[in-house]
């Protein structure tokens, strides 16, 4: 393992690595920062130049715009109360109070370590938790994948909260169906093409992450009129304040800082939980953990409540690599999008990928940590001048990225005929968001969805085309069984909720049965 | 007692139970449709002779996911239609007045968006016949114009500048080559 860490080191350290890490860092910030635009968006703005690196450096400039995305959504969440993904929400309940309260630099400064330990702990965590899973995987056959991906997929699903299951469940199939798109790769046969050529090689996931996420992400910011209100980010960019943190204050919070990192660790590497789970299990944890009187202050600029969902989305976003680092399988529409980019380059993440791979593998955990270095020397100094880019308005900055976005596919394909799927894409984006549709089960679906399907194949060939493959050996059952259970849960959850609003129902109705019964 | 939201709660994304009920209604028989439109197209996958002896054919993953699909959204309709149908009883009985579901759909800015995806389209045409320096500058340029942007300078300053910028980046720093468009190959310029 050291060998491996020394070869990672190696390839980190190089100038042209740590320049990606920090333009990386830098952009991801900045379109992190801008509210609507996530982590997904800011990857997949920049993969069409990724694809003029080398692999290593290109999926390190990814990882670079990973944590900056996270750390510039937190700034937003505190200097403007507009997350700018949907993991920092949970910062802007506490940040945003103490930046009204003229402590915006402080809550930056405290969000940044907070970051940096939870990148830290989840950094040494992924080191030892990646190679051992590896191993293990290295026994899994094409049956097991296969439950694996299925339970990915439906985890997704389960996580995406109450009433949505079903939503993200449609949105999967969706983006399987969209992946059958093409020739079919082991028979060669056109599928969904309506003898349309240009449609014979699939749809790119570059050009479906860019249209679902990207386009259609600035376009609802247009649709609510967000590009209207730039004027009340001008005044708060340069009121940041002190940055310094007291000793107590340290004190204080670095007990919270350890917890949430292991539980942010932990929630990450679980398929479909990922870093908003984490941020919101943190700080509820937290507020449980808090003496009465520190409960108070929660909600009106507590310390802790800052720090705990900052530390636990930073860690699960390390953690989120374990799962696609060893066995190949996103666990989050983020790493989906890495693993999309990952095979563009021609390496199948997975438990070979260490073996063939070194370089990548372990190039991209030692820089995740130079990453989270870099977020703190460089970009929390940095940070009131890149909020100042903020104040480019968005009558420029919305076309600039339309722009980005389009030309990053059509560079790729020099296919216009991309451009129009692109737009069609979008407009369907925007209908399902409106129709409050979840975006990432779609991306996951996609990406899963050739590897998924070649799985299937050998399994069912192996097995001569009896599903026995899913119960024959204990490592597929008990992936089966997880995925049962996980799929049962929000049913059974919501089946025992209407009972007892039933019941609660039919006990309201009595009673005012008995009273009228009085007053008549 | 403080009526202030509790902090666990997420700050944005709570819309009105009866606004998401008519949309899963809605959003449920789109997918309806689409998974049976899919699963019908299925059909038209070209089979291989002996295939029917296959375990596993270029169709059986599309018709999966075509069955998937139907009871995943006809679940999907049931479950709103039922508590749509709960909702209506309880208006009933509370005779409450019944306000138009869609209205916040008409509160968007939806003519600015219509106006962004038909310049992208209009883009996309003019990349093939005017190339890409005099396209993407029409591009931004009308992209500034339609979100308001009157400014001479900024409408000037930030497209073509940053369009011919761009270019050399991509033409002479990265060598990639960019087709001139077809509209001046076709009159003998360029090519």
């Amino acid at each position: 393992m050291l060998d491996g860490i020394l070869t990672g080191l190696g390839t980190a350290v190089m100038p042209m690595n740590l320049l990606m890490v920090f333009i990386g860092c830098f952009v991801g910030t900045f379109i992190g920062m801008l509210p609507g635009l996530g982590p997904i968006s800011a990857i997949a703005l920049m993969i069409p130049i990724t694809y003029g690196l080398e692999p290593s450096s290109g999926i390190i400039l990814m990882a670079g715009v990973y944590y900056g995305a996270i750390f510039g959504g937190s700034t937003s969440s505190i200097l403007i109360n507009a997350p700018g993904c949907s993991s920092t929400v949970v910062t802007a309940f506490d940040g945003y109070p103490l930046a009204q309260k003229g402590q915006a630099g402080k809550a930056l400064a405290l969000a940044a370590y907070a970051s940096f330990t939870g990148g830290t702990i989840s950094a040494v965590f992924l080191l030892v938790a990646a190679p051992a899973l590896a191993s293990v995987s290295l026994s899994f056959q094409s049956a097991d994948y296969f439950a694996l991906m299925v339970l990915g997929l439906t985890a997704v699903a389960a996580f995406s909260g109450k009433g949505q299951v079903l939503k993200a469940l449609l949105m999967t199939v969706l983006g399987l169906m969209i992946s059958t798109v093409g020739t079919d790769r082991s028979t060669g046969v056109e599928r969904f093409t309506f003898g349309n050529i240009d449609l014979m090689d699939g749809i790119s996931f570059l050009l479906l992450a860019m249209a679902t996420f990207a386009l259609a992400e600035v376009v609802m910011a247009v649709l609510k009129r967000d590009h209207l209100k730039e004027e009340e980010n001008e005044t708060d960019s340069s009121q940041i304040g002190s940055m310094a943190v007291t000793k107590e204050e340290v004190k204080e919070v670095a007990p919270t800082a350890l917890r949430s990192s292991v539980l942010g660790f932990i929630v990450g590497v679980l398929p479909g939980a990922g870093a908003t789970i984490a941020a919101f299990l943190a700080y509820g944890m937290e507020r449980n953990l808090a003496s009465a009187k520190e409960k108070l202050k929660f909600g009106f600029g507590s310390l802790r409540g800052l720090v705990a969902p900052e530390a636990a989305n930073n860690a699960s976003s390390s953690g989120s690599f374990v799962p696609l680092l060893t066995l190949g399988i996103p666990g989050s529409g983020t790493t989906a999008i890495m693993l999309g980019a990952l095979i563009a380059y021609g390496i199948q993440p997975g438990p070979r990928m260490m073996i063939d791979n070194p370089d990548v593998f372990w190039s991209v955990i030692v820089s995740m940590y130079i990453g989270n270095i870099v977020l703190l020397i460089l970009n929390l100094p940095l940070i009131p001048y890149i909020s100042k880019l903020l104040m480019i308005p968005r009558t420029v900055l919305v076309p600039m990225i339309l722009f980005f976005a389009i030309t990053g596919v059509y560079l790729v394909s020099f296919n216009t005929f991309d451009i129009y799927m692109m737009v069609a894409f979008c407009i369907a984006a925007i209908g399902l968001r409106m129709l409050n549709f979840p975006m990432a089960p779609l991306l996951l679906g996609f990406v899963l969805g050739g590897l998924m399907e070649n799985n299937l194949r050998r399994a069912l060939m192996i097995s001569d085309g009896s599903l026995s493959f899913l119960w024959e050996r204990p490592i597929t059952l008990v992936i089966v069984c997880i995925t049962v259970l996980v799929l049962a849960a929000p049913i059974v959850q919501s089946l025992l909720q209407k009972k007892r609003s039933k019941a609660a129902q039919k006990a309201g109705q009595a009673d005012s049965e008995n009273s009228n019964g009085e007053t008549a | 007692m403080s009526n202030h939201q509790t902090p666990t709660q997420p700050a944005s994304g709570t819309s009105k139970p009866s606004l998401s009920l008519n949309k899963d209604l809605i959003g449920g028989l789109i997918f309806l449709a689409l998974s049976i439109g899919y699963g019908l197209s299925a059909q038209m996958i070209p089979y291989f002779p002996g295939d029917e002896y296959e375990p596993f054919t270029a169709r059986t993953l599309p018709y999966v996911l075509s069955v998937l699909g139907t009871v995943l959204s006809l679940s999907l309709v049931i479950s709103a239609l039922r508590e749509q149908q709960q909702k209506k009883q309880e208006k009933a009985q509370q005779q409450g007045l019944d306000l138009p579901q869609l209205q916040p759909a008409l509160g968007y800015d939806w003519s600015t968006v219509i106006k962004l995806l038909a310049i992208m389209v209009i883009y996309a045409m003019g990349l093939k016949w005017m190339g890409f320096v005099i396209s993407t500058t029409f591009f931004l340029f009308a992209g500034f114009w339609v979100l308001g942007e009157r400014r001479k300078k900024v409408l000037f300053g930030a497209s073509l500048p940053f369009v011919l910028a761009f270019w050399f980046a991509l033409t002479q720093l990265l060598d990639i080559y960019l087709a001139p468009g077809q509209l001046f190959a076709a009159l003998g310029f360029g090519g």
